[in-house]
């Protein structure tokens, strides 16, 4: 059962509290509205051009963002994957984190090997 | 709509912008340690970025240094015992050969009641072979019990359900009684090898899986309830074996046919082959495709990737093609450092199946050719 949940409305100020408008450091959302006119038709017009274009920019921003998240991730699990086949002694490989172990030559040595039991 | 309420979306619109801009300042600063972004996104741009050089080997450092011959058809599958140094081998002519590649002997030749075999697996304790193919039926063999009068081994168990072939098989690690099966009807198939029964099928006709026959599955060694299988679909899937419903994960990126797919030693990625002539490395908890391995070629010729392995580092990619090469690559640097099928000694036709031994120090290759050939290497090593 899928439990939607909302997170709590703490943009409200409580009684007491300074708005939380003026602690902004980039300057308040309704100074930036443009400037209406008297009949309010123009205005609207101004507006609607405003907000699509506010919300393109948001689709931009959300892009890049989603964009750098990959990258960041990509590159950390390039780091592991790194360190992980570092950190394994590899008897295959000419240059390989030790330690080494005797019996990776056993395929190179001679008779001696088919006196003794394997099964 | 009012002004009121364009006004109140315009200060909404302006609020999501300027929180996006400090998320995106806050990330860029984040990320500013790591020199090239673009290229970090596959392993072979990050690894040079960070100084790796490529993997280089002498003339004479990995070497043939068994051939196994015994087989009098080709040879499609082989698989090492957890310890020691023995392998079964699955061929068209009908049988299972049990090795000592050590000693090239063979202790065992199983004729098979169904001749078209195409996988076989050793169980982790090695005392039993399991064996699927055309028959839609994985058989299991005791290799400790006594062979019938005609000489010939019985199955101790038959796992029947499967629609269609059986294309894979593997052991669960460290049992000897459950299994996972691929088939052509699909599906995978977790088997309850005591009671001979079914414990999960993933996919099939009610669940969401793959759409086309199922090639080749691979057990993650870190975490045994992980698979991952490749499919006619063109996709490799992971699977939870306590969901058998849907896949955990469907990796999309090839453009044929997955032959053949391994887990990475680490657990966190496998590797895929395809006819579409490229190996990939995928992430399991990203999703992400981390690096291609492909070589370009001036010619026509096809190169459909029949099998893969990694080393137990995973430095080294071992892919076998169909037109007989055999390439290591360098896994972190995408380069290819050696081609097995054009050394000397190599077999004279395409490599069907390859396998690591468990401590990583030979490659075992079995061939169209009939053979086997056990690969390890016999140059100086440089410890760091």
């Amino acid at each position: 059962m899928e439990t939607d949940s909302t997170p709590m409305d703490d943009s409200l100020p409580s009684p007491g509290e300074p708005r939380r408008e003026d602690q902004h450091r980039t300057p308040s959302p309704s100074t930036l509205l443009p400037k209406t006119q008297p009949n309010g038709f123009y205005g609207k017009h101004r507006l609607a051009a405003a907000i699509s274009n506010l919300q393109n920019q948001i689709n931009y921003l959300q892009e890049e963002l989603d964009q750098l998240e990959e990258i960041g991730e990509a590159s950390i699990v390039c780091k592991e994957l790194i360190s992980s086949v570092e950190s394994i002694p590899d008897p295959l490989l000419p240059l390989s984190k030790g330690p080494t172990n005797i019996n990776w030559d056993r395929w190179f040595k001679g008779a001696q090997n088919s006196r003794k039991r394997w099964i | 709509m009012s002004v009121a309420e364009l006004k109140a979306r315009h200060v909404a619109a302006t609020e999501t912008v300027n929180s996006l801009r400090e998320r995106l300042q806050q990330k860029r600063l984040l990320l500013l340690d790591t020199d090239d972004l673009i290229e970090v996104v596959a392993v072979a741009g990050y690894a040079k970025a960070h100084g790796k050089s490529s993997v280089s080997f002498g003339a004479t450092d990995l070497v043939c240094c068994r051939t196994l011959q015994g087989h009098t058809g080709k040879v499609y599958s082989l698989d090492w015992t957890p310890e020691k140094n023995r392998i079964v081998s699955a061929s068209q002519d009908g049988r299972l050969i049990v090795w000592n590649a050590l000693t090239s002997q063979k202790t065992h030749a199983i004729k098979l009641p169904c001749a078209w075999v195409m996988t076989c697996a050793f169980s982790p304790t090695g005392q039993f072979v399991a064996c699927g193919g055309l028959d839609s039926v994985c058989s299991i063999f005791n290799l400790n019990s006594p062979s019938d009068k005609d000489g010939n081994l019985p199955e101790s168990k038959m796992l029947s359900g499967h629609k269609g072939y059986v294309s894979s098989c593997q052991y669960v690690p460290d049992e000897d009684t459950h299994l996972i099966t691929s088939s052509g009807d699909h599906t995978c198939v977790l088997w309850d090898i005591t009671t001979g029964l079914r414990t999960s099928v993933f996919g099939g006709e009610f669940q969401s899986g793959h759409t086309a026959d199922v090639l080749s599955v691979s057990i993650n060694g870190s975490n045994s309830r992980m698979f991952v299988s490749g499919s006619c679909d063109s996709t490799a899937r992971l699977w939870d074996t306590r969901v058998a419903s849907r896949a955990v994960r469907t990796f999309h990126g090839h453009e044929g046919d997955v032959n053949t797919v391994k887990f990475f030693p680490d657990g966190n990625r496998f590797g895929t082959g395809s006819d579409d002539g490229t190996c990939r490395l995928f992430d399991i908890r990203t999703g992400h495709q981390l690096q291609e391995y492909y070589q370009q070629h001036s010619d026509d010729e096809v190169r459909h990737v029949t099998s893969i392995a990694f080393s137990i580092s995973g430095r080294l990619l071992f892919a076998g093609y169909s037109n007989g090469d055999c390439y290591v690559w360098d896994t972190l640097l995408a380069q290819v450092v050696l081609n097995l099928g054009s050394l000397q000694n190599s077999h004279e036709s395409r490599i069907s199946c390859l396998g690591l031994s468990a401590d990583g120090s030979a490659l075992c290759t079995g061939s169209y050719d009939t053979n086997l050939k056990i690969w390890a290497f016999g140059g100086h090593r440089k410890v760091i």
